[in-house]
């Protein structure tokens, strides 16, 4: 499984714009937004968007770094498989 | 018990007899901490509890450690009700923030409402209200936004504190975090943070120090589509 992720900007309707799309072998399956200064103690950290088939969660985390976060949609891709 | 009578006046009228009833409940007053929880999921309770102050929420705890709040209660509720009933707690009981509470035997209630059915029928309606709010609850989890949602819930807050005095010209306490508030609306606490500052944004609310002020009412009942019919406020309107 490669894991690649593009910069992009998202209109989540707030300040939190710089985002990337986390692609799997190409497929598109998560959208990590960076929390900006309005959420506090979280500010920095990067957020699960979206997430599309096993990467969907219905309480979506929040991830220290982008690095943490990657490791996270690894695991859900890989234990569902 | 003056909160008790209070409550229930404010859903029908209570004789004199029947409130001189109420006032003989043997109630144990306890004063508890923030964050405690009063009667947990799988308890058999053996009293119900009244809240004469403080922010208590019914909740459910799930695997991972999440949680799901169901309602929040102040002064006047009775939320464990149910348990007068239904024996055993399918959820628990906790207090937000410091809350004084009385404790009323099952016993005594029991024999309240067979000496009074009208005060059975009253709990009864009660705890139907109570599943009122929860269908709106439910509406708002599955079909609002989330910036409908959290207006719904800011004008139900408003106008249930109002009803027992904790509420006045648009401005009152809100005690509850946003992590609270993301477990009672189903919402992440990045999604409740960005509702409340584009609300702040549009002038709708302020929400500081805990306090809350609706700075436009109007607006927010119209984007919450709030249709207070459910709360069944009306007495305590014309009061």
């Amino acid at each position: 499984m490669t894991i690649r992720l593009q910069p992009v900007q998202v209109a989540t309707g707030s300040s939190d714009t710089e985002s990337r799309l986390v692609f799997s072998d190409g497929v598109l399956v998560a959208v990590l937004v960076r929390l900006s200064d309005i959420h506090g103690d979280r500010a920095g950290m990067w957020f699960l968007e979206a997430g599309f088939g096993p990467v969907r969660h219905p309480d979506p985390p929040t991830f220290a770094d982008l690095d943490k976060a990657q490791i996270w949609v690894e695991w859900q891709l890989e234990s569902r498989r | 018990m003056a909160m008790l009578i209070r409550k229930l006046k404010s859903i029908a009228a209570l004789s004199d007899e029947q409130r001189q009833a109420i006032e003989r409940l043997p109630v144990r007053t306890h004063v508890l901490a923030a964050r405690q929880d009063i009667v947990r999921d799988g308890d058999k309770p053996a009293h119900c509890c009244l809240i004469l102050d403080g922010w208590i929420c019914r909740y459910k705890l799930l695997g991972d450690g999440k949680r799901q709040i169901f309602s929040f209660h102040i002064r006047g509720d009775v939320p464990d009700l149910q348990s007068l009933h239904v024996p055993t707690m399918d959820h628990s009981l906790a207090t937000m923030t410091k809350a004084t509470v009385a404790f009323i035997p099952h016993e005594s209630l029991h024999e309240l409402t067979l000496r009074h059915p009208d005060l059975g029928t009253l709990f009864w309606r009660e705890t139907l209200i109570d599943a009122a709010i929860f269908r709106e609850w439910m509406a708002g989890m599955g079909r609002r936004s989330a910036f409908e949602h959290v207006a719904h819930l800011f004008c139900e807050l408003y106008l249930k504190l109002q009803a027992v005095g904790l509420a006045e010209n648009y401005r009152c306490r809100l005690p509850i975090a946003q992590t609270d508030l993301a477990d009672a609306l189903g919402l992440t606490p990045v999604h409740v943070n960005r509702v409340l500052q584009e609300m702040r944004g549009r002038a709708l609310i302020t929400l500081q120090a805990h306090t809350l002020v609706i700075e436009a009412w109007e607006e927010l009942v119209r984007i919450a589509q709030f249709e207070p019919t459910y709360l069944n406020l009306e007495r305590r309107a014309a009061a």
